[in-house]
């Protein structure tokens, strides 16, 4: 087979799976979004036969999404904050210090990973009620939400402290050069793109979380994933959830458009160095 | 007085001996090398001086002051990196401001300093551009220009050429010692390269396991070394041992080796009977001589060639300009007695 054929087979591959995947489930997601409750879109007709913006302003007008979205959006910006904060410390000292076991704790270190969600939320909350944490609900979230996601900032975080050279940091100091001036100049160059990758997915899994949020929020607290929950779990309005599921995901797509472009632009302090 | 003073330092890590009760002085405006095999411990001693290390024992004064247990950003030093170190985001001119920025140094004097070390290594045309759109040569220039900046009392450059080509390692090479010269800058430099030691260097330091074995003009070093490993080391002199069999006041004493009687001209100790003989490759004379040896390979370098030969088991290097002899034939040659120098033998 020559290259190119395999080539071309090999892209409509990609194509057939991204449309399954990707285009068909989306669409489908748009247009019951759109069916119009006047005339039930039914499994004979290919399309709905009425379309209209009845849901997005019914949902707009009559349901909590606009307290749930102020609640996600202010939620996913704090969790992924303390967040990074938290990974921070932990993140140096594996990705700076050598030390016997350090491959064992960065391993350990993504173990919560492997747990199923569900099952980390009932414990952890747990856990807060036990620590009497769970009277301030939006703050209780938003902590279990930068601990849930610490695994992924401490990952991303080591990488990005095993990148910094260490004969920058030397150089800063014989120059003369301060803690605070030898981290902008050595430590922040190469942190940079860590920590915005951090930041955008701690984001993103906040935004998207439905265990914690559910257990320990509800009711006070409505997130988009609960409010979701509800227009399916509870009362099952197929075009509701829909034109929740699109708010929830389209943001998320660019966030993730984003987040490859930093993850891929040139990081200078790598490419530096020999000539 | 000293520019640098080193006494009786010593530093271990984990047992390891690095360095060992080791004691020096630099002089003001002195090019100093510390020379030695990976691992003798001059990068670590270099570490020391710049104040990335502390010693397990022992002082170090700059310029009188004691600064053993002082920090490297308060240390009057200025280092040059074996990877230049230059920081990525920030550009030539940047990173030559870096360190008068930490010293709070004016904007005015800055512009100064600046440009005049721009202009000594022809960088007025790079001040713009980032250390990556730069070649080696240039980058090695720029990490030697942000250590002149500072002006610091000593410079230290910890293997500033290994990562160049071997045109570019001689013209850097010239460039750092017309700049020591011209700014008579104290500078400490460290080498596993015998050559760059001896052309640069006014005076080197032979390092091996942690402890100075010499410490000579590189004249002297070469043509006087005292120990196996030193004329081993710096031009791979030729080694053998034999036994004095007749020391006269007068005239070159004798000594019987495998290779047959050898006649120095240097002292051997009172009471000494074995000694370690070395000579250079290059001082043997071709020709008529009471030596003889059987080419068994032969290296052609261009300005010269390489032959090794054996006589009696014994290997030895013999480096000519004729390009004429080939393996398998026999040649004989002589030597003086002021080329054959007596050995200590190593503890």
């Amino acid at each position: 087979m020559t290259y190119e054929r395999l080539n071309s087979l090999l892209i409509t591959m990609v194509v057939t799976v991204a449309f399954i995947w990707l285009a068909i489930p989306f669409t489908m997601a748009v247009l019951w979004s759109l069916v119009d409750p006047a005339e039930p879109w039914t499994a004979d007709k290919l399309l709905p036969p009425v379309m209209s913006f009845y849901r997005w302003v019914d949902m707009w007008e009559n349901s909590s999404l606009r307290y749930a979205l102020i609640s996600s959006y202010t939620l996913a910006p704090s969790a992924a904050l303390l967040g990074l904060c938290l990974a921070l410390p932990t993140a140096f000292a594996l990705g700076r210090f050598d030390f016997p076991g350090r491959e064992f704790a960065k391993l350990l270190c993504l173990l919560p990973l492997v747990v199923p969600p569900f099952i980390t939320a009932i414990f952890f909350s747990a856990l807060l009620f036990q620590l009497g944490l769970n009277t301030w609900r939006f703050g209780a979230i938003v902590f279990a939400h930068s601990i849930l996601f610490l695994p992924y900032a401490i990952r991303i975080l080591t990488v990005s402290f095993e990148t910094v050279r260490q004969d920058h940091i030397d150089a800063a100091r014989d120059l003369g050069a301060s803690a605070w001036a030898r981290f902008r100049v050595a430590y922040l160059p190469a942190l940079k793109p860590g920590i915005s990758a951090t930041l955008l997915i701690v984001f993103i899994q906040s935004i998207e979380e439905f265990a914690i949020a559910f257990i320990i929020g509800s009711p006070d607290i409505v997130t988009i994933p609960t409010l979701l929950y509800s227009a399916l779990g509870q009362d099952f309005v197929r075009p509701n959830a829909a034109v929740l599921s699109l708010i929830l995901v389209v943001p998320n797509v660019f966030l993730m458009l984003i987040l490859e472009r930093l993850m891929r632009s040139a990081n200078p302090t790598l490419s530096s160095g020999k000539g | 007085m000293a520019a640098i003073g080193i006494r009786g330092l010593s530093k271990s890590f984990d047992g390891f001996q690095a360095l060992s009760e080791f004691s020096l002085e630099v002089n003001q405006g002195e090019f100093l090398t510390l020379l030695g095999p990976s691992g003798c411990g001059k990068t670590t001693l270099l570490k020391i001086i710049s104040g990335f290390l502390e010693p397990s024992t022992g002082t170090i004064t700059i310029g009188g002051e004691d600064v053993t247990h002082v920090p490297p950003e308060r240390r009057d030093t200025a280092l040059c990196f074996q990877s230049y170190a230059l920081f990525p985001h920030l550009t030539v001119l940047q990173n030559l401001e870096f360190g008068l920025k930490q010293k709070r140094v004016s904007r005015d004097q800055r512009e100064v300093r600046i440009s005049e070390v721009a202009a000594k290594l022809e960088l007025e045309t790079q001040l713009e551009k980032l250390p990556n759109q730069l070649s080696g040569g240039q980058q090695q220039r720029v990490s030697l220009g942000r250590a002149l900046v500072m002006r610091p009392s000593v410079i230290l450059f910890d293997e500033p050429l290994s990562n160049l080509d071997a045109k570019l390692r001689d013209q850097v090479r010239v460039e750092i010692s017309r700049i020591q010269r011209d700014y008579s800058l104290t500078a400490i430099y460290v080498t596993h390269d015998q050559s760059e030691a001896l052309a640069m260097s006014d005076r080197i330091v032979v390092l091996n396991g942690g402890k100075i074995v010499q410490v000579d003009t590189p004249e002297d070093l070469y043509s006087k070394p005292r120990t196996p490993f030193v004329a081993d080391f710096i031009g791979g002199a030729n080694l053998i041992s034999g036994r004095v069999s007749s020391q006269t006041e007068k005239g070159p004493i004798i000594i019987e080796t495998s290779m047959g009687p050898i006649k120095t001209s240097h002292l051997v100790k009172d009471n000494v009977d074995n000694v370690e003989l070395s000579w250079r490759p290059e001082r043997a004379k071709i020709g008529e001589g009471p030596h003889c040896g059987t080419i068994v390979h032969r290296a052609f370098q261009g300005q010269f060639t390489d032959l090794i030969l054996e006589q009696n088991d014994i290997i030895f290097r013999i480096r000519t300009n004729n390009d004429k002899l080939r393996v398998g034939e026999v040649i004989n040659f002589s030597l003086s007695p002021d080329d054959v120098v007596v050995l200590e033998v190593d503890k």
